[in-house]
């Protein structure tokens, strides 16, 4: 995880916050720092969204492309993650720098939507065994202020409710060749159900504690960090990431504290995002994003 | 301000693509009237009139029009038209035109280029005020109609403002379209006014031509009317149907002889599909591409053998009844057992809709403005047209346009775009020859003249160093008289060693037309000079063609020479090829150089060389026609025209000389040289030509024919065939074997221009001059295919360099399909040009002549006149022909009591010019002799007499004919040089 400098006093201040349950910026261990959020900010892609936790900073983009389904799942669809890490976001980017990073989230990602439970990769059928919808999700972390999974599962779900997908009028067999039509209404285009979509929530154990939304700080000081998936109250993935054991008892507690705070957060999210679409559809011509 | 245009296009590779394009929305962009004070033009700007006068008696007030996308596809006829005029055109219906229709995108933008016609662009599409975008659910269609208006309100509001304030009168936008619902919302949701350009165009009053202008397309649902035919399928149901295999598609061809008739060429198919009936022909017209069904195999029928023409007398009234022909062509077809695949159309792919020459039908019904176009070639079906000015048209030529077939309607319905010229008049028949034809024959463009070397021409000294100098030979040319473009030359001597020097020499016209220039492509396109009775469409401009490439007697000329040794039996011991320079020392007529030949006291190099080449070229066509080469026949006539009135005065069949057939030896010799030369050089990009082997089935009509006499015809190669040709003789009827000679001809198929690498040798075969290798070397003033072989020549012996598209095989490929439709082409005009100065010929008078059976059909009799060279028809049933005649098919004959006819016969005919239409003469064929009672008409000697008394009872009853086209006029594909 990215590098800050912490001397050990500043980690053991840190640390006596969290045990009284006041982290040094004035939250308690269940609380979020403030979030933003804005869809539909890059016009070429068919699904964008970007999403900020404090200064953490993401920016995603989808775009399809048309594809042949893998022979053992001839009606499912594919996704592909692939995350890039701005050197603008954190000095040790640069260069290669953020790679490892990079694969270590957009795995997580791959294996969090695989499940069939997250998402449903059937609704990316065109035709069966012959093509399919790949949708590529491309990830941007412009700056990082710590809890980069949770900004950018946010982000991913936020936008993929801002996905519309071109709709395909009618798919003709030729010898094993398919022609599509397409609609010629660009306002045309299908939407995916979102509701399962999964999100991730990082739970981080500093010392005895459980908290979460770290900052970058808090990464720092501890021991090891739980990242929970979770669609409609299942759990869909579990990984650990830097290093650290946990009690199976503390893992229990993590999930359940996953699930409770997932659940409203991703009812927040829901509520947000529809919020945000009457708004714009209501003031459609006005641009102003911080692209254009 | 900044908008983006959003498309999904799907790319190459079936991708799709999210495409956005950044669009800007000004502020400048004027209106261009010239009453606005609002808008701060340039004085270039100021297109539209101040004051527009109204031509209207509708719209009284001064008006500005702005039209609809459809209105400009459909009526461009109309607002090409000067009366027309202070028109608004916006941005997204120029781009909805071009997008449609390149053709009259163009001819909008000539409109909007001439400030004259006072036609203004509104860039409506970058306008702040006027852009809108697509709204969700919204068509592309409707959106577009929704800017329309837009526009259209933003102008009235705009000059409204204007005017108010100026106080000048008031100005209204019209906004014209023939879309009902557009209209309803302009005038409903806008409070715009707005027309169909039918109910504007006839409100112009004191301008009643411009409505036959207009174009009629029935936006009114058909359902009211009976369907004569069924529905067409969708292009999505076509595309499925053509996808699984159950329906084919392929350009469809209409029978000239029958019009209920016609094939379609399939692809897959070895034979055509035939199509017949009007319900399965379902709105096809020549050319087409269709798609077609295959009806099941127990109702596949053959061909008809019967001539059908279309006489249906009432065009307003349609039936869907099965009308007699139908009848009659059902009877005829369903006794044959050679059936083929028969299918019915069941949708149009694409329309080849071109505009059509033709003539108006006189109505019957005084003053009505519905009318029947006949097209002058027989494939097109009639067409039905509005115009007010009948009275005016029934004496010309004019040209049509198809604009739509109905399901309802019998006949498709067009509109009359323009007249050509008084009908009969040369002139007006000649272009009618020519569009008909696509035969290009404007004017040469500046560009093309811009390549002709100037004058005067001088050889340099540098020419002299490159070329063989050959200016002291005795070299002649041999042409038929009249001729100005000259393109052969020809020498012999003795040589020391007693073989003889022959030298072919052709004007090197390569020289002048460099490769890549204007007159290069110009030359291409036209691929061939056209030779027409009267007049001769160049294929390059005349300086070249009759002055500077034209090797005339006594001047100084460039040339490409091809010089034998050949010994006293004409073997080749030597071929060489050079570019050389020549003094012709006389420019001979094939007359002229018989005479010098045949006198014996002649005896000057030029008279010696002839004797020589005689002498050889007889060896040479004696081993040709021993190797299988044919000597076919068609009837050749020459006319004889008034100086003065240019009508042909008299006909006279072609005469052969000796000297005709010399010539001709030395040029295929040249040809034949000059074909292995350049196969040997360049194999896979030579341009051949080849005379392809006819299959078997196509002699059938002749084997039967013959057989009836009681001989048998050896078809099975063309050797056989020449011995048998030369061996059927009859004595009695002298004009039999020359006969038989016109019949094979019909059975050969075309020779045709290739590039030696698509195809294999063995394919290379010339069947005609039984020659493994040929090709057109000997008149490149006349052809483009012996320029392409020049350069391929020049760049074998190094005298020239080659060039990239030289010897790219898929480009001369394509070069090749054109020379060979324009070849095709040329021949048909030429020989519809005899036909028509047949026409001119039998004006005014009318003459019984020999004639002979050439085909026995079903219901009538083919006649030949070899005098005339003419073909036509004697129907034998109909409705006022008395005669019964029973036709055996067994050994084609027709019998009536006790007089047979058989193919071959000879009988005595009349021919004489129904010119009781004046609109459509057509030459009518009567049978004198053997006389059958009730049918024949009575010989007299007074012809005149005959002529003007039109009320003989048979001239009235015979059945409209007309004389099909000299379908001989020409040998099968040019084998022969000829002028």
């Amino acid at each position: 995880m990215a590098y800050n400098a912490l001397s050990e006093a500043e980690k053991v201040f840190i640390l006596h916050g969290i045990q009284d349950d006041f982290r040094n910026d004035g939250r308690s261990r269940r609380d979020f720092r403030p979030m933003e959020l804005q869809t539909n900010v890059i016009a070429s892609a068919c699904g964008s969204a970007r999403f900020c936790i404090a200064n953490s900073d993401i920016l995603v983009g989808i775009k399809p492309e048309i594809d042949a389904p893998f022979p053992d799942k001839p009606e499912e669809g594919k996704i592909e993650f692939h995350v890039d890490c701005s050197a603008n976001a954190l000095l040790d980017f640069e260069g290669r720098g953020g790679e490892e990073l990079a694969l270590e989230i957009s795995n997580c990602l791959r294996i969090t939507y695989a499940s069939p439970f997250a998402f449903d990769l059937k609704s990316l059928c065109i035709l069966p065994k012959h093509q399919c919808w790949k949708l590529y999700v491309d990830i941007l972390i412009l700056q990082c202020a710590g809890n980069l999974y949770d900004a950018i599962s946010f982000a991913v779900k936020s936008a993929f409710y801002n996905l519309r997908i071109p709709r395909v009028n009618s798919a003709l067999l030729d010898g094993g060749n398919v022609d599509l039509v397409l609609s010629d209404d660009p306002s045309d285009c299908d939407r995916l159900d979102v509701q399962s979509i999964p999100i991730l929530l990082t739970i981080c154990k500093i010392g005895e504690h459980c908290v979460i939304d770290p900052s970058i700080d808090e990464e720092i000081c501890s021991s090891s960090n739980i990242v929970v998936g979770v669609s409609r109250n299942k759990i869909v993935s579990l990984k650990t990431i830097s290093g650290g054991s946990f009690h199976p008892d503390t893992i229990e507690n993590c999930i359940d504290l996953a699930i409770s705070t997932a659940k409203t957060l991703d009812n927040t999210l829901m509520n947000i995002l529809k919020h945000e679409e009457s708004l714009t559809k209501s003031k459609k011509n006005i641009k102003c994003s911080f692209l254009n | 301000m900044l908008t983006n245009k959003v498309f999904i296009r799907k790319n190459k590779r079936g991708n799709v693509l999210k495409i956005i394009r950044e669009h800007y929305l000004r502020t400048d962009l004027w209106c261009g009237s010239c009453c606005c004070i609002i808008c701060p033009h340039e004085k270039h700007d100021l297109i539209l009139a101040e004051n527009p006068p109204s031509k209207s008696s509708i719209f009284k007030e001064p008006h500005y029009l702005m039209v609809d996308t459809n209105v400009i596809l459909d009526q461009i006829d109309v607002f090409e038209e000067d009366v027309i005029s202070n028109v608004i055109i916006v941005q997204t219906v120029i781009d909805e035109v071009k997008h449609r229709s390149s053709a009259i995108y163009k001819r909008l933008r000539d409109i909007l280029t001439n400030p004259a016609r006072k036609f203004y662009t509104f860039v409506n599409e970058h306008h702040r005020d006027t852009y809108i975008e697509r709204e969700q659910k919204e068509s592309s269609n409707d959106r577009n109609d929704r800017a329309i208006r837009k526009a259209a309100l933003w102008y009235q509001n705009h000059l409204n403002k204007s005017t108010k304030e100026s106080k000048k009168p008031k100005i209204t936008i019209i906004l014209l379209t023939d879309d009902a619902e557009n209209r309803r919302k302009a005038q409903e949701e806008d409070k715009l006014v707005s027309c169909s350009v039918q109910t504007y165009v006839r409100s112009l009053s004191e301008h009643p031509y411009l409505q036959d202008k207009l174009c009629i397309k029935e936006y009114a649902s058909e359902s009211d009317k009976h369907p004569v035919y069924p529905p067409h399928l969708t292009v999505v149901q076509m595309h499925e149907g053509i996808k699984s295999g159950k329906l084919y598609q392929g350009s469809f061809v209409a029978s000239r002889e029958n019009f209920l008739e016609g094939s379609v060429n399939v692809e897959c198919f070895e034979k055509f599909i035939l199509v017949q009936g009007r319900e399965a022909l379902n709105r096809a017209i020549d050319g087409d591409t269709v798609c077609v069904e295959l009806l099941p195999e127990n109702e596949w029928t053959c061909p008809s053998e019967i001539v059908l023409e279309d006489n249906e007398n009432d065009p307003i009234v349609e039936t869907i009844e099965e009308d007699e022909n139908e009848k009659i062509l059902k009877e005829s077809a369903s006794k044959k057992q050679e059936k083929q695949p028969t299918g019915k159309i069941v949708g149009i792919i694409k329309r080849k809709w071109r505009q059509y020459c033709g003539i108006l039908k006189p109505n019957e019904i005084k003053g009505t403005s519905r009318h029947i176009f006949i097209p002058a070639e027989r494939k097109i079906p009639r067409v039905r047209i509005e115009t007010r000015q009948a009275e005016k048209l029934y004496s010309k030529r004019i040209i049509v346009a198809i604009d739509q077939w109905p399901r309802h309607s019998r006949y498709p319905q067009g509109h009359f775009v323009r007249a050509l010229g008084p009908l009969g008049d040369k002139e007006t028949e000649n272009e009618v020859l020519l569009i008909e034809h696509d035969v290009p024959h404007s004017k040469f463009s500046q560009e093309v003249l811009n390549c002709l070397p100037s004058l005067p021409w001088i050889i340099s000294e540098q020419d002299y160093k490159e070329r063989v100098d050959l200016r002291k030979i005795a070299i002649c040319s041999v042409d038929p008289p009249g001729c100005t473009d000259i393109d052969d030359a020809l020498h012999s001597r003795l040589l020391p060693n007693g073989n003889i020097e022959v030298g072919v020499h052709i004007a090197d016209v390569s020289h002048f037309i460099r490769p890549g220039t204007a007159i290069d492509k110009e030359a291409a396109s036209r691929a061939t000079t056209v030779y027409l009775v009267d007049k001769r469409i160049d294929m390059v401009p005349e300086l070249l063609s009759s002055n500077l490439c034209s090797l005339r007697g006594n001047v100084e000329r460039f040339a490409f020479s091809c010089i034998w040794e050949l010994d006293k039996n004409a073997n080749i011991i030597a071929t060489k090829f050079h570019k050389s320079v020549i003094k012709s020392k006389a420019a001979l007529t094939y007359e002229e150089a018989q005479l010098i030949i045949d006198d014996k006291n002649k005896n000057d190099d030029i008279a010696k060389s002839l004797r020589r080449l005689n002498e050889l070229a007889k060896i040479l066509k004696r081993r040709r026609t021993e190797n299988g080469a044919l000597v076919l026949a068609s009837p050749e006539i020459r006319f004889h025209i008034d100086s003065e009135t240019n009508d042909p005065i008299e006909v006279a069949v072609k005469q052969l000389r000796e000297t005709n057939s010399m010539v001709e030896e030395f040029m295929l010799l040249a040809n034949v040289s000059v074909a292995e030369k350049i196969e040997k050089e360049f194999p896979e990009h030579a341009m051949l030509r080849r005379h392809p082997i006819p299959p078997q089935t196509n002699f059938e009509p002749l084997i039967k024919a013959v057989r009836h006499q009681g001989f048998d015809i050896d078809t099975s190669s063309g050797k056989h065939l020449a011995i048998s040709l030369d061996n059927i003789v009859k004595d009695d009827n002298p004009y039999f074997n020359t006969m038989l000679r016109i019949l094979a001809t019909r059975c050969m198929l075309q020779a045709v221009y290739f590039i030696s690498g698509t195809l294999t040798r063995s394919e290379f075969f010339h069947y005609g001059l039984a020659a493994p290798i040929y090709t057109h070397f000997t008149s490149p003033i006349r052809r483009y295919a012996d320029i392409i072989v020049h350069r391929l020549l020049a760049a074998c012996i190094g005298a020239d360099s080659t060039y990239a598209d030289l010897l790219d095989k898929t480009k001369n490929s394509l070069l090749c399909n054109n020379l060979n439709y324009r070849n095709r082409m040329a021949q048909y005009a030429g020989r519809a040009s005899v036909a028509l100065n047949t026409h001119l010929f039998f004006r005014n008078r009318s003459e019984e002549v020999e004639g002979y059976v050439l085909f026995v059909r079903k219901n009538a009799l083919q006649i030949l006149v070899p005098k005339y060279g003419l073909e036509g028809t004697i129907y034998l049933s109909g409705k006022n022909i008395n005669a019964k005649f029973i036709y055996n098919e067994e050994n084609q004959s027709q019998q009536c009591e006790n007089i047979v006819f058989h193919s071959f016969d000879p009988v005595i005919v009349r021919l004489s010019l129904d010119s009781t239409n004046v609109q459509h003469e057509k030459l009518v064929f009567e049978l004198v002799k053997p006389f059958i009672e009730g049918f024949s008409i009575q010989s007299n000697d007074n012809v005149m007499e005959i002529d003007e008394t039109p009320q003989s009872p048979t001239m009235k009853r015979k059945p409209m004919e007309e004389a099909v086209a000299v379908g001989s006029g020409k040998k099968a594909g040019n084998k022969k040089k000829k002028k």
